[in-house]
């Protein structure tokens, strides 16, 4: 019993931090129709930005606020020279430029920060708790808190502020914003950064989760958060977020129990195929 | 009657070799209601678009409120006082009516770097909203998504939506047509009153009865050229404006 506790409790934190990185693309998405596949990359910067402003200055409240502001500006240089100019065409061409970013940016890690595996070595402040003889460490509380956190904050932009329904309203018919008086392409840029902020933050928390930082850590979210926005409903970000955080619980429970000699990855992909095959339109998406 | 609210000289709107709109100028004053009339493909829609902000006159120079306006994007056109409405219904499927409106009340807190002014300002916003809603008869529809709601009560939203921008102009593209009976005359009631309210309008219409009905004068386009303009009756007579409707047909001349 207390090791299913344990299971579930990692599991859950793995799901929240899918769900920090699967947001922005699922925001993305449901603004420009585009599979920004590249956002993975962001995150990967996100966790060198943090580590090397960490490195420096040893203040991980500065790591982050720089990181995020860093990966927010790298999303709009992405949407503003990448994106804009080809969503003209068929959706496809900006997929491919988008995977072309994705693999410039890794390669680009490499070169600056080498092929390594670099660690993280910060201390999250959060305190540890033992509830039942069972330990929360700071690291997974610290996980909790902050994607809670950045899960409320999100809900209260997009329902209650203005800016959030402009989002909506963007999200639904851009010509009919613009003639609302929404300048839609700021919409769009402002979407790119909440996302690559948010991506920034996932890309910290897993640099000190796992204590590694990689240039191709972006690689298997790459495709996993994919799955997971089609799962979730496609440009549905409730449906998005919780897709992540089951997929977190499964994962790990299947490895945990099943015992079954596949590797993690595999577990997920299964998964979602059986989902798709259950609720072809996805956990919690409608028609469109 | 006599300040000239909206200006177009000479504006050109060229699609690869089809000329959409081909010199076209004509002059809206305080007050007025203009009719824009045509056969289909006449370029009135264009005309819309290019006044909008949608396009950017291939030629040709618009003012708005005696400043330049043509290339600016829709959203500034929006924020000098421009609100318009489209010929095939758009509303935001799944916000619900009132929040059709309140969208387009926004302007003042989209103008500045973060569009944000918060929540806080909703209650004012949410009753200016509901106040045009009561006006166009939606109150009782304003929690219900837009999508769900039949033609004649979109194009009533659209118009909430449209006034909710505070215009100066407002443009209505055939927010008649596909409407019963009851419906036309209920629309007409209200652009009425929105004229009488101080805002001018410059209308697309097909239907004959009602263009005629509530223009002060009309202009009429034809495969993108300016044909004719002047009040209701003198275009009734023009020989060249029946010719366009009715085509050339035969030797005798309708008039």
């Amino acid at each position: 019993m207390q090791l299913f506790l344990e299971q579930m409790l990692n599991g859950l934190a793995i799901g929240a931090i899918y769900a920090l990185i699967t947001l922005g693309l699922a925001l993305v998405y449901g603004i420009l129709r585009i599979l920004h596949v590249a956002h993975a990359a962001i995150y990967t910067v996100g966790a060198y930005a943090g580590l090397a402003i960490f490195s420096s200055t040893h203040s991980l409240a500065l790591a982050v606020i720089g990181s995020m502001l860093f990966c927010a500006f790298l999303g709009v240089l992405i949407e503003r020279f990448v994106y804009y100019p080809l969503l003209k065409f068929p959706p496809y061409v900006p997929l491919i430029g988008s995977i072309a970013c994705l693999l410039a940016i890794e390669e680009l890690c490499r070169m600056v920060a080498g092929p390594y595996i670099l660690s993280f070595p910060a201390e999250l402040p959060f305190p540890s708790f033992t509830i039942g003889g069972i330990v929360i460490s700071s690291t997974l509380s610290a996980v909790y808190g902050i994607s809670a956190g950045v899960l409320l904050l999100l809900w209260i932009i997009t329902t209650k502020t203005e800016l959030g329904l402009a989002m909506r309203a963007t999200s639904q018919d851009m010509a009919i914003a613009s003639s609302m008086g929404i300048n839609s392409h700021w919409i769009i840029s402002v979407t790119f950064m909440i996302g690559s902020a948010v991506a920034a933050i996932a890309g910290i928390l897993v640099g000190i989760y796992y204590n590694q930082v990689y240039p191709t850590m972006g690689a298997v979210p790459a495709y996993k958060t994919l799955a997971l926005i089609v799962v979730g409903g496609l440009g549905s970000v409730p449906g998005a977020v919780l897709a992540a955080v089951l997929l977190g619980v499964a994962e790990t429970l299947l490895i945990g129990y099943a015992g079954i000699p596949l590797p993690r990855d595999a577990l997920a992909f299964i998964a979602m195929i059986a989902v798709l095959l259950w609720r072809p339109q996805g956990l919690l998406g409608g028609r469109r | 009657m006599t300040e000239i609210l909206l200006s177009l000289r000479e504006v050109s709107m060229h699609f690869g070799g089809l000329k959409a709109l081909d010199k076209v100028s004509f002059d809206l004053c305080n007050g007025e209601i203009l009719g824009l009339i045509g056969p289909n493909g006449a370029g009135k829609t264009t005309c819309f678009n290019t006044v909008s902000g949608v396009y950017r006159p291939t030629s040709g120079e618009i003012r708005f409120g005696g400043i330049r306006t043509d290339g600016l994007p829709p959203h500034r056109m929006a924020a000098l006082g421009i609100g318009r409405t489209f010929q095939i219904v758009r509303p935001f499927p799944n916000l619900s009516v009132l929040d059709n409106v309140i969208v387009a009340m926004g302007l003042p807190c989209y103008r500045g770097i973060i569009p944000s002014c918060g929540s806080w300002k909703r209650q004012t916003t949410r009753d200016g909203a509901m106040g045009l809603l009561s006006k166009v008869g939606l109150v009782s529809l304003a929690s219900q998504k837009a999508g769900l709601l039949p033609l004649g009560n979109l194009r009533r939203l659209e118009l909430a939506r449209a006034l909710a921008l505070n215009p100066r102009l407002l443009l209505l593209d055939e927010s008649f047509s596909g409407l019963r009976h009851e419906e036309i005359a209920m629309q007409e009631e209200l652009v009425r009153k929105t004229r009488e309210s101080g805002i001018s309008i410059l209308l697309i219409e097909h239907n004959m009865r009602v263009a005629m009905g509530l223009s002060d004068r009309l202009v009429v386009l034809d495969h993108g050229l300016k044909l004719a303009e002047g009040s209701p009756e003198e275009i009734r007579k023009n020989p060249e404006v029946i010719q366009a409707y009715l085509g050339k047909g035969g030797n005798s001349n309708a008039a």
